[in-house]
């Protein structure tokens, strides 16, 4: 038979303890054993664990599970605890000497929590609770709700100390983290059916918040009504239409401006440098704005001239993504604007782009009417003075 | 309730039919072609196979890369099966590099070569990575753009629905996945019901009656009226207990324990 300190060196040391503490103006001592067995428990659910995950299994937190003394008023109490019953759970009925509890600690909590045996079932589940139950919650009260150990955001930042950093350090803030459910506003911390725990798919999500009227950025700006947006435009870029916002927006925060991942270009005008698409070169290749000469890699030509370099490749006054096209959707093909912004004012300038067949023109705007053609025989028109571009 | 279900996996397979190659639409006859590959020897594109699965990648792009570990690790799950998979990279990326990436995730698939990007024109590719899917006609019947989240789910997903092996509405059920929303009264009420019945056990009727009322406040079920008529019973409050059995049978008329339940009151009653 071991020592309890051998074992309890197995990570668990803040667990297992002997102390005193009030109830009820009494003080009772919580028996060595039934934690020390709860902690056997953890050991070998925890091995288990390891058996079915690929990852490494993220070392448990240590916790404090004695009673908190009435006196601290705790938040939530668990039933069996606040009715005296400890023997639905220990060996014995005495909260002076509980003894050792009966089962191994999932199982015991999932005799009366047994909807939980289907919540886990879910495809993805939480390292943390599969080992644990105790990894978060106190099974007798808690100063916080649910019977948790800590503040549910500081719990789980806690362990994952990579967001955490991330939140602490970044530039740009989500204000999801902080607010509400904070973490539970999007993850779900014991089993899910999408990855990495969340509740539903990333877009799903998001237009909870971003699908109302007046939500607006940390620095008070409001943003779009994405659901009322994308109501309106049918024409919608790749990932929004595959629902996938995190493909460019990073949840957690980032120093990028709309918590984009990568560099985006907030202008409309920009002198040509590839690390200002970064995010935009997640998914498109880089020569649709490199190359000079192309028949496949855009429709956007004139014969073999390709017009994203014309418009984008310039040393100055660049045309940024922007410039042509919206990033969420538009009422136009390839999410091509409507008007673009000219002057201070305010003032929307129609763009009138019109697609056809074998190509397209933009009429009136940056420039007068241009049409361009993508069969390999060009069809441009001849270029006279007049028509020199314009500044939008 | 079920005719409801098969109309939204309908809806949403609908909403995602509408993406696909800018040429090539869902429906249209994809027309095979014979291409180089990394290894030299010419592979066809689409396969004699039931499923045709083809990846155009450029390993030189974040998500593509993000994409190929799962897409091996979907075709290393689909072994045996009659899929045929193939990539698809454009020659003007270094050849080094593809291999280097395609032996770091373990893609066994042959990778094509594009020369000077005629595929990709054809098809009208733009975003990468993104996955077609073929019929045994050559017919696309699947485009799978790259997602950050369950990328690898909804790749496998595509392909047994393709083989046949899972249906629409499973299909449907795995690209827009069933919300995992916390707990919710019914579950609460729930558990008060099952530590009542605990208490019961031990006969602490007390705090049973207590938790079941509990219970029945959150989620009246027949499970929690019975239970309260039983540990009425037990404390020989047969009125009450009678009238909780009844309560439950209205709920539930099959209910065992209040059928049971309902006649030993009576029986005592007599």
């Amino acid at each position: 038979m071991p020592q309890p300190e051998n074992i309890l060196d197995n990570g668990r040391k803040g667990i297992v303890r002997t102390h005193r503490r009030g109830f009820k103006g009494r003080e009772i001592r919580t028996t060595l054993l039934s934690l020390l067995l709860l902690a056997c428990g953890y050991v070998t659910l925890a091995a288990d664990a390891k058996k079915d995950e690929a990852a490494p299994v993220a070392k448990m937190r240590k916790n404090d599970l004695t009673p908190i003394p009435d006196l601290q008023k705790p938040v939530s109490a668990h039933s069996p605890y606040q009715d005296g019953d400890c023997s639905l759970c220990h060996q014995n009925k005495d909260r002076t000497n509980p003894g050792a509890i009966l089962k191994q600690v999932n199982a015991l909590c999932l005799d009366c929590h047994d909807d939980f045996g289907k919540v886990m079932a879910r495809k993805y589940s939480h390292v943390a609770a599969r080992v644990n139950c105790v990894s978060c919650h106190n099974p007798h009260n808690a100063k916080q709700p649910k019977l948790l150990v800590e503040e549910s955001g500081a719990l789980c930042l806690s362990c994952h100390t990579t967001i955490s950093n991330l939140v602490t350090n970044a530039k740009v803030k989500h204000d999801a983290l902080t607010s509400d459910a904070k973490c539970m506003n999007c993850h779900n911390p014991h089993a899910a059916n999408v990855e990495h725990l969340l509740t539903r798919l990333p877009f799903d999500l998001c237009v909870g918040c971003h699908g109302k009227d007046g939500i607006k950025d940390q620095d008070g700006k409001v943003l779009t009504n994405m659901k009322k947006l994308l109501a309106e435009n049918p024409e919608q870029h790749g990932p929004v239409a595959g629902k996938d916002c995190s493909a460019c927006h990073s949840p957690h925060g980032g120093n990028n401006f709309r918590l984009l991942t990568k560099e985006y270009p907030a202008q409309f005008y920009s002198p040509y440098d590839p690390k200002l698409y970064d995010l935009c070169f997640d998914c498109h290749e880089a020569s649709v704005v490199k190359d000079a000469k192309t028949t496949t890699l855009t429709k956007f030509r004139n014969g073999d001239q390709n017009l994203h370099f014309v418009h984008v490749n310039k040393d100055e006054r660049g045309r940024t993504c922007r410039a042509c096209h919206e990033v969420h959707a538009s009422k136009q093909k390839h999410q091509i604007r409507d008007a673009v912004p000219y002057g201070k004012t305010g003032y929307m300038l129609k763009v009138n782009f019109i697609q056809t067949a074998t190509g397209g023109s933009c009429a009136q705007t940056c420039h007068l009417t241009r049409s361009y053609t993508n069969s390999v025989v060009p069809l441009a028109p001849k270029k006279t003075d007049s028509e020199q571009p314009k500044a939008p | 309730m079920r005719r409801l279900a098969y109309l939204a996996a309908g809806g949403m397979l609908w909403s995602l039919s509408v993406l696909a190659f800018a040429n090539v639409p869902i429906g249209a006859v994809v027309e095979n072609v014979s291409l180089p590959t990394l290894t030299g020897a010419p592979q066809n594109l689409l396969g004699d196979t039931n499923v045709s699965v083809f990846i155009f990648i450029n390993p030189e792009l974040a998500h593509s890369n993000q994409a190929l570990a799962q897409i091996a690790a979907c075709e290393k799950e689909m072994t045996g099966k009659p899929v045929h998979w193939s990539a698809v990279v454009s020659d003007r990326i270094s050849r080094s590099k593809v291999e280097a990436e395609i032996k770091s995730v373990g893609l066994s698939m042959p990778v094509l070569i594009d020369q000077s990007d005629a595929l990709y024109g054809k098809f009208g590719v733009v975003l990468h990575p993104v996955v077609g899917i073929t019929d045994q006609n050559r017919k696309l019947i699947a485009y799978q753009p790259f997602a950050k989240v369950n990328y690898k789910a909804f790749i496998c997903a595509q392909v047994r629905h393709a083989l046949k092996e899972i249906t629409d509405e499973e299909l449907a059920e795995i690209l827009k996945p069933t919300a995992a929303v916390l707990g919710g009264e019914a579950s609460v009420a729930h558990r008060f019901l099952r530590l009542a019945e605990k208490q019961f056990q031990v006969k602490n009727y007390h705090q049973a009656l207590a938790n079941i009322q509990k219970s029945l406040e959150k989620n009246p079920t027949a499970a929690a009226h019975s239970l309260q008529g039983r540990i009425l019973a037990a404390q020989e409050k047969s009125a009450e207990a009678a009238a909780a059995f009844e309560a439950a049978l209205k709920l539930d008329p099959k209910d065992p324990a209040a059928l049971e339940g309902n006649k030993g009151t009576k029986e005592t009653a007599k």
